[in-house]
Order: C-alpha cells, then sequence, then structure tokens
C-alpha cells in the first residue's frame, strides 16, 4: 500500500536537517506535479516526503546585477513576469508550454530541471541563458553551471541531502535575444517531441554569440556547441542559419532516437528547421527591445 | 397552424442545472450501502498459457472480501461471437485479457490485491497483423471456436459482402478509374467519465445493475443469457443510468468488467463497483474499429460514377465485439454516397493478438467515408473535373433508392456542397502550401434497424399540478436530449418545458427501446413522445368536455352566493362539447373555434385537478405511453434494406495550411454544412456538430492509439493526442433544413454526421495545398513531411 | 495508515479534516467532506475534471497532498451556486450556451474559468483558451464553453 510520512518543514535548515535524518528513505516534493504522478503509476513511494513548499522565501524573480530566480517559483509566476517575458524569453517561451495553467500554478522551475526529464521545457531556455544552479547541503552552498547540471536521465549532480536553491542567470545575458520552440503535435499539455532554445548576440546583422540548446535530443537537455561554433561571427543569413540547424541536428550535437513519440529522421528535420527560426526570432526580439 | 412556442428555440439547459453545480452523480459518485470495489488483474502477455496463479498473497491482505480467478467461476463464453470468457483459464490472447478479480472495500485495497496476485505464463507466438495473420501456418489466435470445433484460419466466419450491378462491364464501360489503399487506426472513444458499473443483487438473486450505458436495454439479453448459464435462469435484471460522463459509442456491447462486477457481486453478497481509471480506459476498453481499404471507381467521360468496388480488411484483435460489425455500416456510405449504381464491397475481420474494437462515433462510417471521399478525389483528378463539381454531379438526390435499397426522402447535400463551397471561396487562388478539400456523408437519421425491433418507447404522465413525468426508454448521455425532448413534449401537450420532469435509463420504468446510438434519439423519441402526448392530450380534453362545464357552473354558483344580482351569461357550451372542440396552448385549454373565449378559456391544472378529485368514483388521471417502431426493414441476406426512415447528409469543407518543413497541418477554416431536416433548438445542435467535427479534426490529424507488439503503448492523455481548448479550429457550421415528412417537427438525427466526413475533408485538403496524398489516418506531420520528400 | 488533521477553509467555512496522510485534496473532498463535483477523470493532473481553486489559483487537486492545505482556502463548483440557489454567472452561462454536455468535465471547466475571471474579468479568447487547456472535453470542441466563459464576463461586468 502506499503509505508514508509527510513532513513539512517552513525553513531551509530545518528541510536540510530532515533530509539528513531520513537519508535514503526521503524524497523532496515541491509542486508535485511529478512527483505525486511517480506515485500514483508506480504504487510506490518513498518514506518519507519532505515538503518544501512552505519554503516561502524561495520563491521570487528578480534582477539584481545578475538574474536571480528562486527554485520554488512556479512556471506561473515566470510566465506572468515581465523581466522573465522580455529579458529571457526563451525562459517564458519554455515556462508558458508547461501542462497547464493548473499544473504551472504549483509546478516549480526547480522541481522542473531535478526531474531532469530529457523534455523539461525550462532545461532548453536555462542552457542557452547560461544558468547557475545553486544547490545547498549539509556541506554548505555549491553551485554549478547547468551544463553541468543534468548527468544523465532523470539524473542530475544533485546530493540527496541536498536542495537546489536558486537559478541565477547572468547579467551580461540582458543583451542577448532567446527564444525557444517546443515542437509538439497538439497545442497544450504535452511533451515536446523536441525542443529547441536558441539565444543570440547581434553586432548589426552578425552573430556575434550564440547557444543553441535541444531537449529530447539526447539523454539529457544538450548544448550544440558545434553548431554555435560554426554560427559565430557569421550572418543572420539562410545559409548560415541552415547550416547550423545541420549541424545541430547531427551526431556531433545530439543522438536522436526513435521513440513513441516521434522518430529520430523527424526530430532532425525539426532541428534543422527550428534552429534556423529560433535564432532569427530570437535575434528579432532583441532588436526590439534595443530598439525601445 | 400557429407558431411553434417551444420547437425550433433555443431553450436553454436548466434542466440540467445539477451539472454546473457539481450535484449530478455519477457513475464515480454512486454509493450503495456495504459497497465493495473490484478491480481486474490484466495479462501480462499478447498471447500465453496461463501456468498457475497465486492469489494467496492478495486473499491476505485485510479488506480483502473475494479474488476470483477463471478456476473459480463458470467457464460460460460472452460477446458477440461467444469467443471468450470472463476471467481467462488457460490461455491469454492479449495484453487486455481478464485474468482474476478483487473485490476489497476500498478501492486502493483492491489495487494493492490485484498487485499482489503472481501468475506464471508460458509465452505462446503471437500474431499482430491482420495480412499476416490470414497466412497459412501462423500462430491462431483461437484454437477452436465457440462450440468447440477446430479452426483453420484466423479469418472470422463473418462473410460482409454486398454486391449491386455488374463491376466487370462498369469497369470496362469507365472513362476513368482510380484506384487507393487507405486505412484508419484505433481512436479511443475518450469519455470523460470512464467505464463503470455497480452490481447489486437482492436477496433473491435479483440484479440491479448501475451502468454508464446508452443501452439498458442491450444488458438485459446478453446479461440473461448469462444468467441461464450459471445458475440464475429466470431471475430479474434491471439496468439504471447514473448521470453518463458521455459514451459515443463506447456501451453497445456488454464489457467483460460487467460481467466480473457480477461475479464478485455473487460471491460476496455485496453490491460491486468497477470503475476504469483512465489507463484502463485506454487499454481495457474496446476503440473505434482499424481499417484497411483498397477502393476502385470508374465514371464516364461526363463524370458520373459508374462502380466502386472496395475490399477492406479489420483487425479484429483476440475477440470479437461490435467492431467486427462495423462493415454492416460501412455498406451504407459504400453503397449510397453519391449516386453510384454498381457496387462491390467485401469486409474480412481477421483476429489478431491485438486489442479488439467496438462502435464509436459514426460506427464504420468515418472509415469507410474516409476510402471513398479519398477515392472521389482521386478519380475527380483523374477525369480532370473539379473536386466539388464532381461531387455535385453524382450527388444523391430526394426520391432516389440506392442500390442498397435506401429511400432518400429529404436530402440537402446539393446545398451542403454549394454552402461549403461558397464559404471556402472555393475556386479562389491560394497562397503556396495552402488548399481546400471536401468530403460529404450519408448516415442513418430516423432510427437504424440493426435488431429486430428499432422501437422506442416514451411515458407520461401529469399530475394535478400540471407537471409532467416523462419516463424515457432511452439515455441521456449529455446529448441534450432532456431539453429538446422537453421542448417537444411541450409544444405537443400544450405545456411549458419547465413544467416536463424527465426519467431516462432505468430499465423497470421504462419501456422498450434499441439504444441511444446511431443518431436516432432525436427522432425516435420525438416520434415517441409526440404519439403519447397526442393519447394523453386526448384524456385531456375528454376531462375537459367533462369538467369545464361543472367548473363553469359552480363559478357561476359561487358568484352568485357573493353577489346576488350576478347575472349568469349565456354560454354556447357547443364549442367545448366535443374533445375535438379544444386545444391546449400554453398551459391553457380553449375552444378552438374562440381560442381567447372569457369562460371556455381555462387552466389545464384546473381541469386536471377537478378529474382527479371527482368525489364519486370517477375520477380520473391522465397517463400515456407510445412505443414507436418505425416502419424500417432489417437488412437481408444481401445486406439491403431500407433501415432508417430518413437519412442526413452533410458536407465538410476544409481550409489548410502546411508548413513544408515540418509537415505540420494547420486548419485555416472548417465549413460544417448539415442537412439536420429542421433545427429543434439551434444552439444545442450546433454544440452536437462542433464536437462532432472536433473529434473529426482529431481523428483526421493526431489521435491514434499506438499499439506495439499487442500492448497500448500511449493509455493517457499525455500521449494520446486529443485536441485541447488551445488546438482552434475556426468551425463555421452551416444548417440545411429541409424539413423532414417523418421526423419530429420535421427533424433528423445529427449526432454522428459531424464527425464522418470531416477527416476526408482534410486530407483531400492537404493534397490540394501540397500535392501529396496521405491515405494513412491520421495525418501527422511525420507521414506529410516523408510524402513531400519522396516527391521531391 | 497515519491520520492527519487539516483546517482549511471550504467554500468560505473553517473546517476541518481528519484523514490519512496520503491522501490527496480531491480525495478528501470526494470522500471526507461528501463533495463529488471535482471528478478523478485521470488522477494524474492531465484532464482537469478535479480543478478547484487554492489561494485564488486553479489547481489539480488529484495532485495536492493533503497535508499542504493546511491554512488554505478552497473553493469547489459546490461553493459557487448563491445560498438561495441563484446560479453564479459562469453556470449560468454554460446552461444557456451550451457550454455542458455531459457534464463530467464541466464542475473543472467551471473553476479554470472563474479563476481566469476572478484575475482577468475581461479576457481574451486567447486567454480564455490557455485558461481551459488543461481541461479536456470530448462532447463540445470547446467553441461554446468558451462562447459560455465570454458570456459570462460580461454578465459579471
Amino acid at each position: 500500500m502506499i503509505d508514508y510520512d509527510y513532513l513539512r518543514p517552513d525553513n531551509l535548515e530545518e528541510a536540510l536537517r530532515l533530509l539528513k535524518e531520513y537519508g535514503p528513505k526521503a524524497a523532496i516534493i515541491a509542486g508535485g506535479t511529478d512527483v505525486m504522478v511517480k506515485i500514483r503509476n508506480t504504487r510506490k513511494a518513498p518514506e518519507v516526503l519532505v515538503s518544501i513548499r512552505g519554503l516561502n522565501d524561495l520563491r521570487y524573480i528578480d534582477k539584481a546585477g545578475d538574474y536571480r530566480i528562486g527554485a520554488l517559483t512556479t512556471h506561473r509566476m515566470l510566465e506572468e513576469s515581465d523581466l522573465v517575458k522580455t529579458e529571457l524569453s526563451a525562459l517564458y517561451d519554455g515556462a508558458s508550454k508547461v501542462g497547464s495553467v493548473q499544473v504551472r500554478n504549483v509546478a516549480t522551475i526547480g522541481g522542473n530541471i531535478c526531474n531532469a526529464a530529457p523534455s523539461a521545457d525550462t532545461a532548453g531556455p536555462l542552457l542557452v541563458l547560461d544558468a547557475v544552479v545553486f544547490m545547498e547541503g549539509p556541506d554548505g552552498k555549491r553551485s554549478v553551471p547547468i551544463t553541468e547540471f543534468f548527468t544523465g536521465t532523470y539524473r542530475t549532480v544533485l546530493k540527496r541531502e541536498e536542495v537546489l536553491t536558486e537559478i541565477r542567470i547572468p547579467g551580461e545575458m540582458e543583451e542577448f535575444g532567446s527564444a525557444y520552440w517546443k515542437h509538439s503535435r497538439r497545442k497544450a499539455m504535452n511533451l515536446p517531441i523536441l525542443g529547441i532554445a536558441v539565444s543570440v548576440k547581434m553586432d548589426d546583422q552578425i552573430i556575434s554569440d550564440v547557444r543553441i540548446g535541444l531537449t529530447v535530443a539526447a539523454p539529457t537537455p544538450v548544448r550544440a556547441y558545434k553548431a554555435e561554433d560554426f554560427l559565430k561571427g557569421r550572418p543572420l543569413s539562410d545559409e548560415a542559419l541552415s547550416e547550423a540547424g545541420r549541424i545541430a541536428a547531427s551526431t556531433e550535437c545530439c543522438s536522436l532516437r526513435d521513440s513513441l513519440r516521434g522518430e529520430a529522421w523527424y526530430r532532425a528535420e525539426i532541428i534543422e528547421t527550428y534552429v534556423p527560426r529560433m535564432a532569427r526570432l530570437a535575434a528579432e526580439r532583441i532588436s526590439k527591445r534595443r530598439s525601445k | 397552424m400557429p407558431d411553434n412556442l417551444f420547437v425550433g428555440k433555443s431553450i436553454p439547459r436548466t434542466i440540467e442545472a445539477d451539472k454546473v453545480t457539481g450535484k449530478a452523480v455519477y457513475i464515480d459518485d454512486l454509493k450503495r450501502p456495504g459497497m465493495l470495489y473490484g478491480k481486474i488483474l490484466y495479462s501480462s502477455h499478447a498471447h500465453a498459457r496461463i501456468k498457475s496463479i497465486d492469489t494467496s498473497r492478495a486473499e491476505r491482505l485485510e479488506g480483502v472480501r473475494a479474488v476470483l480467478t477463471g478456476r473459480d467461476i463458470p467457464d460460460v463464453r460472452v460477446g458477440f461471437l461467444k469467443d471468450q470468457t470472463v476471467l481467462k483459464r488457460d490461455v491469454v490472447r492479449q495484453y487486455r485479457d481478464e485474468v482474476a478479480a478483487v473485490a476489497a472495500i476500498d478501492p486502493d485495497i483492491a489495487a494493492e490485491a490485484v498487485r499482489l496476485i503472481k501468475v506464471e505464463y508460458e509465452q505462446l507466438p503471437a500474431v499482430f497483423d491482420p495480412y499476416e495473420a490470414m497466412k497459412e501456418g501462423v500462430p491462431l489466435v483461437h484454437e477452436v471456436d465457440a462450440r468447440g470445433r477446430p479452426l483453420k484460419s484466423n479469418i472470422l466466419p463473418l462473410p460482409w459482402k454486398f454486391k449491386a450491378g455488374d463491376i466487370d462491364q462498369a469497369r470496362e464501360d469507365s472513362a476513368f478509374i482510380s484506384k487507393d489503399r487507405v486505412s484508419t487506426t484505433w481512436v479511443n472513444q475518450c469519455c470523460m467519465g470512464t467505464s463503470g458499473c455497480i452490481a447489486e443483487f437482492d436477496q433473491n438473486n435479483n440484479l440491479t445493475l448501475y451502468d454508464q450505458t446508452n443501452v439498458i436495454f442491450g444488458h438485459i439479453g446478453r446479461i440473461t443469457e448469462y444468467f441461464e448459464q450459471i445458475g440464475l435462469r429466470g431471475k430479474k435484471i434491471r439496468v439504471v443510468n447514473p448521470v453518463v460522463g458521455g459514451s459515443f459509442g463506447t456501451k453497445l456491447d456488454t464489457d467483460i468488467y460487467e460481467f466480473i462486477a457480477i461475479q464478485l457481486a455473487l460471491k460476496t453478497r455485496k453490491p460491486v463497483k468497477i470503475l476504469f481509471d483512465r489507463e484502463e480506459e485506454f487499454f481495457a476498453l474496446p476503440p473505434r474499429q482499424p481499417t484497411v481499404f483498397t477502393i476502385e471507381q470508374g465514371c464516364d467521360r461526363e463524370g458520373r460514377l459508374l462502380f466502386r468496388h472496395c475490399e477492406a480488411v479489420l483487425d479484429n484483435g483476440a475477440y470479437t465485439s461490435w467492431g467486427a460489425t462495423t462493415p454492416s455500416v460501412m455498406i451504407m456510405p459504400m453503397s449510397s454516397l453519391y449516386r453510384v449504381p454498381n457496387v462491390y464491397f467485401k469486409a474480412t475481420c481477421v483476429y489478431t493478438n491485438n486489442i479488439y474494437a467496438q462502435a464509436m462515433r459514426g460506427y464504420g462510417n468515418p472509415q469507410a467515408t474516409f476510402a471513398v471521399e479519398t477515392s472521389m478525389d482521386s478519380l475527380a483528378e483523374a477525369a480532370g473535373i473539379d473536386p466539388a463539381e464532381f461531387r455535385l454531379i453524382n450527388r444523391n438526390r430526394p426520391g432516389d433508392h440506392t442500390p442498397m435499397n435506401l429511400k432518400i426522402t429529404s436530402c440537402g447535400l446539393e446545398e451542403c456542397i454549394t454552402a461549403v463551397k461558397e464559404k471556402l471561396d472555393w475556386d479562389e487562388k491560394r497562397e503556396e502550401g495552402r488548399g481546400v478539400g471536401m468530403a460529404s456523408l450519408i448516415h442513418v437519421a430516423g432510427g437504424a434497424r440493426v435488431t429486430k425491433s428499432d422501437g422506442h418507447g416514451i411515458m407520461i404522465k401529469l399530475d394535478e399540478y400540471g407537471h409532467v413525468d416523462v419516463i424515457e426508454s432511452g439515455t441521456d448521455q449529455g446529448q441534450g436530449s432532456p431539453t429538446v425532448i422537453s421542448q417537444i413534449v411541450a409544444e405537443a401537450l400544450g405545456v411549458r418545458p419547465e413544467d416536463i420532469f424527465l426519467t431516462f435509463g432505468d430499465t423497470a420504468l421504462a419501456l422498450w427501446d434499441a439504444g441511444t446510438h446511431a443518431s436516432r434519439h432525436t427522432f425516435m423519441a420525438g416520434n415517441a413522445a409526440i404519439g403519447a402526448c397526442a393519447k394523453a392530450k386526448r384524456q385531456i380534453l375528454e376531462m375537459a368536455v367533462e369538467q369545464i362545464p361543472k367548473i363553469i357552473k359552480r363559478d357561476f354558483k359561487r358568484k352568485k352566493r357573493k353577489d346576488p344580482g350576478f347575472v349568469e351569461p349565456d354560454l354556447d357550451f357547443t364549442l367545448i362539447a366535443n374533445p375535438e372542440d379544444l386545444d391546449i396552448r400554453d398551459r391553457m385549454i380553449f375552444p378552438k373555434k374562440d381560442p381567447d373565449h372569457p369562460y371556455f378559456k381555462i387552466p389545464l391544472t384546473q381541469v386536471l385537478r377537478n378529474g382527479l378529485h371527482v368525489g364519486i368514483g370517477q375520477s380520473k388521471v391522465v397517463v400515456a405511453e407510445e412505443f414507436y417502431d418505425p416502419p424500417t426493414e432489417m437488412l437481408n441476406w444481401e445486406m439491403k434494406g431500407n433501415l432508417s426512415m430518413t437519412y442526413a447528409f452533410g458536407t465538410s469543407g476544409v481550409e489548410v495550411e502546411v508548413d513544408k518543413e515540418t509537415g505540420e497541418v494547420k486548419i485555416l477554416k472548417l465549413v460544417s454544412a448539415h442537412d439536420v431536416g429542421k433545427a429543434m433548438n439551434p444552439t444545442l445542435l450546433l454544440g452536437q456538430i462542433y464536437g462532432a467535427a472536433y473529434t473529426g479534426v482529431g481523428y483526421g490529424l493526431t489521435e491514434e492509439i499506438k499499439v506495439r507488439n499487442g500492448r497500448v503503448m500511449n493509455p493517457n492523455f499525455r500521449d494520446y493526442q486529443m485536441l485541447t481548448a488551445m488546438d482552434v479550429v475556426p468551425i463555421e457550421p452551416v444548417i440545411v433544413e429541409p424539413m423532414d415528412e417523418d421526423g419530429p417537427f420535421g427533424a433528423k438525427g445529427v449526432g454522428e454526421p459531424g464527425l464522418v466526413p470531416t477527416a476526408p475533408a482534410i486530407a483531400n485538403a492537404v493534397y490540394n495545398a501540397i500535392g501529396v496524398r496521405i491515405t494513412d489516418l491520421p495525418i501527422t506531420p511525420e507521414k506529410v513531411l516523408k510524402a513531400l520528400k519522396e516527391k521531391g | 495508515m497515519k491520520k492527519v488533521s487539516i483546517s482549511f477553509t471550504l467554500n468560505g467555512n473553517s473546517v476541518t479534516a481528519e484523514v490519512p496522510e496520503t491522501w490527496t485534496l480531491l480525495k478528501t473532498l470526494r470522500e471526507y467532506f461528501e463533495l463529488t463535483g471535482a471528478k478523478e477523470g485521470c488522477g494524474v493532473g492531465e484532464c482537469g475534471a478535479c480543478t478547484v481553486i487554492m489561494d485564488g489559483q486553479a489547481i489539480n487537486s488529484c495532485l495536492c497532498p493533503i497535508p499542504e492545505v493546511e491554512g488554505r482556502s478552497v473553493d469547489t463548483i459546490e461553493g459557487l451556486a448563491g445560498e438561495d440557489g441563484t446560479l453564479h454567472p459562469l453556470q449560468d452561462a454554460f446552461l444557456k450556451n451550451n457550454g455542458v454536455q455531459c457534464g463530467y468535465c464541466t464542475s473543472g471547466m467551471i473553476m479554470s474559468s472563474k479563476a481566469l475571471l476572478d484575475q482577468k474579468p475581461d479576457p481574451t479568447e486567447e486567454e480564455i483558451r490557455t485558461a481551459i487547456a488543461g481541461n479536456f472535453c470530448r462532447c463540445t470542441g470547446y467553441v461554446q464553453i468558451v462562447e459560455s466563459v465570454e458570456m459570462a464576463a460580461k454578465e459579471l461586468k
């Protein structure tokens, strides 16, 4: 039978203490949209659920030099934040496409990346926004770049006794425009067949810097470094973008698979199509913001 | 004839206010005292021999009241071809085979107990492709038939064959011929309320089955037959509907879980509820029948169809439910959609180790229409005729007798095709990647004689306060019948819709009904209601003839007592001497010749009260019933016969935009034009059209149950792609009202038609847009892109 | 199984539920309070039939562990009509405009719509569709549901 103790610490210290106390018996629950589903589907639960939903200090979006997003910030908060929408547009694109309003009202950004599904909708955007993930545990605080956060499908560097506390995006990213495309068969309530995030920094018509993030393209969300390298310093032209798309779709950048939701060849096509489209959208967004 | 007061008006669904306040009681919400919860253990293999079942751990779990396996209950065959048993003893033939069942005091305990049952299997070779399954030497899904005779092949003994005219000659005579292979897959009905029932026996072993079904009387025959074989001969069965959370064809058959609930209730002597969770609803509920068609058509130089030749192969799955009978409905569009004199249709059903199928909104018609309408476009192209023009040339017309012997009475197909052309700016030159397509339909719309009785009964009873109880034999699964039938009764009886109180779905109270399926309810119940109302009205007016003079005289006496100077007016009582002289409208009885007569116009309730409370041993109540069974024909051995009183026609027109880089199809506009006879309630009618068209778009573009090696891989709403509110389809409905002479107030059925032509219209539009034809539903971006690449 | 005592505001009234700790808000509403308007259409947050409003936000009550409801305010379909039975404009509009057919999704659909109108009294069609994207309906094709919400918004102004 499904049985667990449900503990609700109201501050981080208490949460960390409980995680230490219960060790492997415990698991963290935040918004619950992944954990509760997993418990129901598998009919298995950890002995102790440590709910961090009461840690209201971890619910914030602000910009003080860097952009700082508390781990318990809900997708809905991201979606409704003007700051996110205008300056971290890809993150807006990703957060606003997760599940439904009901899910976005409770599901947190920390939960989305800790769950580490290859399809996580905020992962691609965070990859192209150079996010840094902050964690706190019995040994203190530490941080890793998001590119090092995911270690495998549903696996991250987060240790059992740690809590993810904050996601930080460097202030310099304000000079980038960004966009994310969630490719799916219908318009809502979906997991992506493929996710493509692009951020670009423009020097007139030249792409002076660029990041490309792909989800469902490998066991973890990945950056398409080779495609980025190719694009840097090139003009925002059809030829350059198409070539970047081709590189991104190749085995140099990802390891596409056939799955229930889509076939590898089709995923490659989508990367080839949407790397250029998202790059253009990102460039358009930054130029619009600049002209304001 | 004065205007209708209620019929034809958009009366709100106030009668269903419980549904917007959380009060409506669905099977989910219904509890009986002492009720237990049943749960089923399904097979872990597509084909395997059961070596052993260990239920000991489940039995020991606290709260478990019964654990049943095939060894614990009589091994009785059930189902359409009696090709399965309730709990499988020796062999499982599909992943959804029911192997064991549990009843417990709580659903969680039941679920846990099922997990504790250990079954040992020995895997057997399986077959999943119907074409493969027809070959010699492949594994047999069934070794023996229902009577124990050995089987040599996986082909079912259901020879669906239709022939009219001379195909060979017509082929020779044809100037143009087209040939296509098209296929459709499994789709789930997706009732938001999952399947469920409560089985409850009284002390004398009479059964009450609270059940999510749209064919309440259908259960009785099947369960009676089952009872006869398990020692319960002669027991009474009552089927009662809670509020039904959608149907869409799901409940035509008695499903295995219903027999299991009955067995668990028998074993425990307690009411037992089985309610599917969503996953079960996706893998253990028979979905729409998948079909592969090879269709060939020919026409002359003028574009007149000369023949249609089609062979279909149906993946029957491991057992047989109503899916295997969908060819009987496919024959209708095959033989009768557009004028075509020479027709050949053959359908072969093949056992495989896949899931089996049943009915879904349209019942075989969406599959067959996809084939016919794909072929219509191909042939139009071959003949160099515009597809709309080609359809107009071949359209059905009022008065036609089709090769299947359907007698077309009212027919608004020409108007529908023309409306679609107009609304889509059909002839306009479009941007690259855009295109238009259309498809039409024919469907039964005045009942469907698929069983020997196509009857529907209604009982009407008035109390002395003017409340009208209507005991409906049908079911209400959300189609709007409570409102529409109350409009009809109010109109026919002379009362108001708010006076009407309907009881649906109770076999103990109602007369008989063939089922709320086949788009037949408004037509059948409407005609039954009109008949019952005429009888009730006659009784009221007979009562009025007796009572109105008495009422008036008593009134005069009273007036005289109060005012001795009161002079009785000289009244012409011949105005109300006979029932025929009177009428009722808007709760008032009045003489026809003088409708506003100051004394003879009297409230209906006054007459009813006086008729009941007579005081001299002559009191009367008003009650009437009508069992309406239309003069239609069963299909004969040649599969011919006029099985419906009238037929629905309609045309879907679609404008699409195709993204050539991703293969995505966007619907820019969907025109859904339907000949409905007469719109009884325009707002509710639109709801039927919108809903059906939307489901049709899902059928065309997104929905598929992914079955891999017999297993349903996407048994959830996340991966089964039913459309959301964000998937906007701009629908423009067109209502054509030719007034059907046999329909109640001119109406025809409209429940299914909106779905039928939608998918082929989309496919045709895609072809028009990008020059590739997707002949395999759904039209996914992958298929479009692949086809584009192959085309180069 | 350990029981917990959870106090919260339900449809404006202070209540306390004594239920197993592992129950969800949905199960508590349906089994403990016998408020069966919210339905379990899937149990995993994919269909929206269980939607209720918690502290002003639409949520899937099937995914909400009951301990999280402590001290919160929950509104369900049962609390929407006036005490005298007067329907809320959304309920009225759903009846008038055929926003309800089988009715199974309706409680959730109306609660999602209410959460929207409480926040945005004058929503665009797109905003309405976004608000109910997590509420599946098989009967209506959503057209008349969207129209019903628009109608209610006008009525509420």
